[in-house]
């Protein structure tokens, strides 16, 4: 495993042929192997930038992001990624989705099968393995989606907004399965979210960003164990404390 | 619910889209079939049988032949078109989608071939008939006639199937380890399948065009192009008719394959 992460002076600037967009500027952060990041901040700031920049899916601009000697200028098997908008293959059922990566890897048929049988029974999603996409409500899709990433068992998983699109019950259930897979990991977890409440509820630090170019405005450590009590009076104060500098960085835009 | 009538039409209900569905095709087709007769009593020409008339003739045209060639089997000449019709959309079919797919994957290439394909695009495939039938010969020339006109919606419509990619599904695609190859074959070329079956759709129409006027410059070809114009050069006018609807049969028969294929796969991919 090498699942740590090393942002160095990252830059990301998106240039149009009259326009100039400075998404992230000057940004360093350090990811320790295993740890569960949140990344929290105001719309538009550069949140799915820099997410696609460690994915290596962005050319970047300045800087290096790295894991020991191995530099991400590119997409790889070692950063699983699950997408804002599920980005399933239509054309896939639920199964042959989970199982595209194992197939990339050319890994036989009957193993694949053995694999996406675990996955899916770890996602509830059994009795749609051989459904097609559409047939999905969000929830699933995005179980579905997740379970894509994890089979393939990356060392860093990168998830934008990964339970965004859930309605807040389906949302708390997600939460509490990524809390129980998590625990028995030591993948690293880098997550997007734009509820404070769910960066308190799972993350071991949580990064706040400015508005943009993003620049990292504070990192809270969040040392409790997993799970969590939303209803005690440490989670509510510290939920309530970044809710506040968010609000701050809102106003100034 | 609709009320027609006193009848009330749930658009829901399977067999009442199916009785709706049934009931147009008779209205619209009697209607076409009461005007043609208006027309051919209004201009009371030889050359405008009536639709009883054509009838007739086409049901002895399929019982006793081609009379005036010793009673030849119609679907000889049906076969026979549809034998080159279908050697040209193989023609199309093998050459335009790969390319289609390699000109929607590279910007390049596709700036470098945009040009020429924009200066030939707009020459009416019939126009190549009777260049490519007189300077090759009378079999390959109208395949080739039938391949052109298929070729061009079959080609901008794939190139354009490979552009609308959504780009999550590449990106997603990579970070799940696939190597460019891998992205073409398992993401570029089945996201792009409905784009290719439209330009199928598409092209059938346009060759169905392509092979009546291309008989026309291969006489001895012996398809159902070369009976029509032979049937109206002696002035039998019921067989001409009739010579079009077996072409408009046939040309149903395609595109409703076409159709057929391309709802099953935008169905399987939640594209309705
Ligand atoms: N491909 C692109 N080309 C040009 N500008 C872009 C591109 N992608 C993002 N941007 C710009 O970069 C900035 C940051 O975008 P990004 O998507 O990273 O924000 P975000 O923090 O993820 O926002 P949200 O919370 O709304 O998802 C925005 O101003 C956006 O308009
Ligand atoms: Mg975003």
């Amino acid at each position: 495993m090498s699942g740590e992460i090393s942002i160095k002076g990252l830059s990301k600037v998106y240039r149009t042929d009259d326009s100039e967009t400075v998404a992230i500027k000057d940004f360093n952060l350090e990811i320790k192997e295993g740890e569960l990041i949140a990344i929290v901040g105001p719309s538009g700031c550069g949140k799915t930038t820099l997410l696609r920049c460690i994915a290596g899916l962005e050319e970047v601009t300045a800087g290096v992001i790295s894991s020991g000697s191995k530099v991400f200028s590119e997409p790889g098997p070692d950063r699983g990624m699950v997408f804002q908008d599920f980005a399933l293959f239509p054309w896939r059922t639920v199964r042959k989705n989970i199982e595209f990566g194992l197939e990339i890897a050319g890994m036989p048929k009957e193993q694949r099968k053995e694999k996406s049988d675990k996955y899916l029974a770890l996602m509830g999603l059994t009795a749609f393995a051989d459904a097609q996409v559409h047939e999905l409500s969000g929830g699933m899709k995005q179980r579905v989606s997740i379970a894509r990433a994890l089979i393939t068992h990356p060392d860093i998983i990168l998830m934008d907004e990964p339970f965004g699109a859930l309605d807040a019950q389906t949302r708390n259930i997600m939460q509490m399965e990524l809390v129980k897979l998590l625990d028995k990991t030591d993948q690293t977890i880098v997550f997007i979210t734009h509820s404070v409440d769910e960066a308190v509820f799972l993350a071991d630090r949580i990064v706040v960003l400015t508005k943009r170019p993003a620049e990292i405005k504070e990192i809270v450590e969040v040392p409790w164990p997993r799970p969590r009590d939303r209803a005690s009076p440490e989670f509510t104060a510290l939920r309530k404390r970044i809710l506040t500098e968010l609000e701050n960085e809102n106003t100034l835009v | 619910m609709t009320d027609y009538f006193g009848f009330n039409y749930d658009k829901n209900n399977k067999h009442h889209r199916m009785i709706r569905q049934a009931l147009l095709i008779v209205v619209s087709l009697y209607g076409f079939v009461l005007l043609w007769w208006i027309v051919s009593l209004l201009a009371n020409s030889v050359a405008i049988p009536t639709p009883l008339e054509t009838w007739d003739e086409f049901v002895r045209l399929l019982r006793d032949g081609d009379v005036t060639n010793y009673g030849a089997s119609v679907w000889g000449y049906v076969g026979s078109s549809m034998t080159t019709f279908l050697e040209g959309f193989a023609v199309a079919f093998v050459i335009a989608v790969p390319l289609g797919l390699l000109l929607g994957y590279s910007k390049d290439l596709r700036d470098l071939t945009a040009p020429a394909i924009e200066v030939l695009r707009p020459i009416a495939p019939i126009a190549w008939a009777p260049i490519l039938i007189l300077s090759i010969d009378y079999v390959v020339g109208p395949v080739l006639v039938v391949a052109i006109g298929i070729f061009f919606p079959l080609l901008t419509n794939t190139i354009f199937g490979v552009q609308k990619i959504d780009r999550n599904l590449t990106d997603a695609a990579k970070t799940l380890g696939a190597k460019p190859y891998q992205i073409f074959y398992k993401v570029m070329v089945p996201s792009a399948l409905p784009y290719v079956m439209n330009g199928v759709k598409v092209g059938l129409g346009v060759g169905w065009m392509c092979i009546i006027a291309a008989e026309l410059y291969a006489p001895s070809l012996g398809g159902i192009g070369n009976f029509l114009s032979e049937q109206a050069f002696m002035g039998y006018w019921p067989s001409v008719y009739a010579a079009l609807i077996l072409i408009a049969a046939m040309g149903l028969i395609t595109t409703g394959l076409a159709e057929y294929v391309h709802k099953i796969i935008t169905r399987r991919m939640g594209m309705e």
